[in-house]
């Protein structure tokens, strides 16, 4: 008999969109895990993994657009998906607070995609039975 | 629960080793128990007196160097890597220890990860 028991689940990505495969593989993981009843309980995204959480990303309209589909993945099942702060300012990733605190032009971070320190990283693998990292690979 | 973070990325030239780095501290900072495992070229990091005037970098040794007052518990390098790399004893910054980075090390610890 097959084991139904769900699990609960921290993700990283670390690799960004279209030049990687980690966001697209990690979002097919995720899809599946709750489809079989299983819980995501946040996804942290760290070193190039924080390009995922850009609301400038523009990928030509017959490409998949992979920080949409997260975004839209992320709002139907209440999950949090967060940027690591200090891998997002490096990258050019910012939410109105930081544009302000740093006198920026504008900011670009894609609802609902949140901007965090590492501590969501250490609490979430913490309570989550697993956590599982898709990496740029290469 | 235990966990080691593993650097196998070269010194400079890329960034998840320093990301990598961040996450141990940051463990440690929470109280989660972390070591650090360099492999590969990731054991670059460990040479001493490292001059990056050249490169407009800061020095890994000095981001290393904190790694006690966060209170990582090992900082261990692969021995055959070092051997790779033409490093010894007397070439690494102090406080390594070389280990040989199989299961049964690997089996020490309840978690793995590696920045990217």
């Amino acid at each position: 008999m097959a084991d139904t028991s769900s699990e609960t689940f921290t993700l990283v990505i670390t690799g960004a969109p279209y030049s990687s495969q980690a966001p697209q593989t990690a979002l097919g993981f995720a899809r599946a895990a709750t489809d079989a009843g299983h819980r995501i309980a946040r996804v942290f995204l760290y070193g190039d993994g924080v390009h995922l959480a850009s609301a400038l990303c523009t990928p030509p309209s017959d490409e998949t657009h992979w920080p949409k589909e997260w975004a839209s993945f992320l709002e139907h099942h209440g999950i949090p998906g967060i940027a690591c702060i200090a891998s997002a300012l490096r990258r050019g990733l910012v939410n109105e607070a930081e544009r302000k605190r740093y006198a920026l032009p504008g900011s670009n971070l894609l609802h609902p995609f949140e901007i965090a320190g590492l501590g969501e990283w250490v609490e979430g693998r913490r309570t989550s039975a697993r956590t599982l990292y898709f990496h740029a690979g290469g | 629960m235990s966990t080691l973070i593993m650097i196998d990325q070269a010194s400079y030239g890329t960034w998840s080793g320093r990301e990598a780095l961040d996450m141990a501290f940051s463990l440690a900072a929470f109280d989660q128990p972390a070591s650090l495992l360099f492999t590969g070229a990731g054991v670059t990091w460990l040479k001493r007196a490292q001059d990056t005037a050249g490169i407009a970098q800061k020095s890994v040794e000095k981001n290393l160097s904190a790694a006690p007052i966060f209170g990582i518990e090992a900082i261990l390098a692969d021995r055959s890597a070092c051997q790779k790399y033409g490093l010894d004893e007397t070439s690494l910054i102090t406080g390594v220890t070389l280990v040989d980075a199989n299961r049964t090390l690997l089996d020490q610890y309840d978690h793995t990860a590696f920045a990217g």
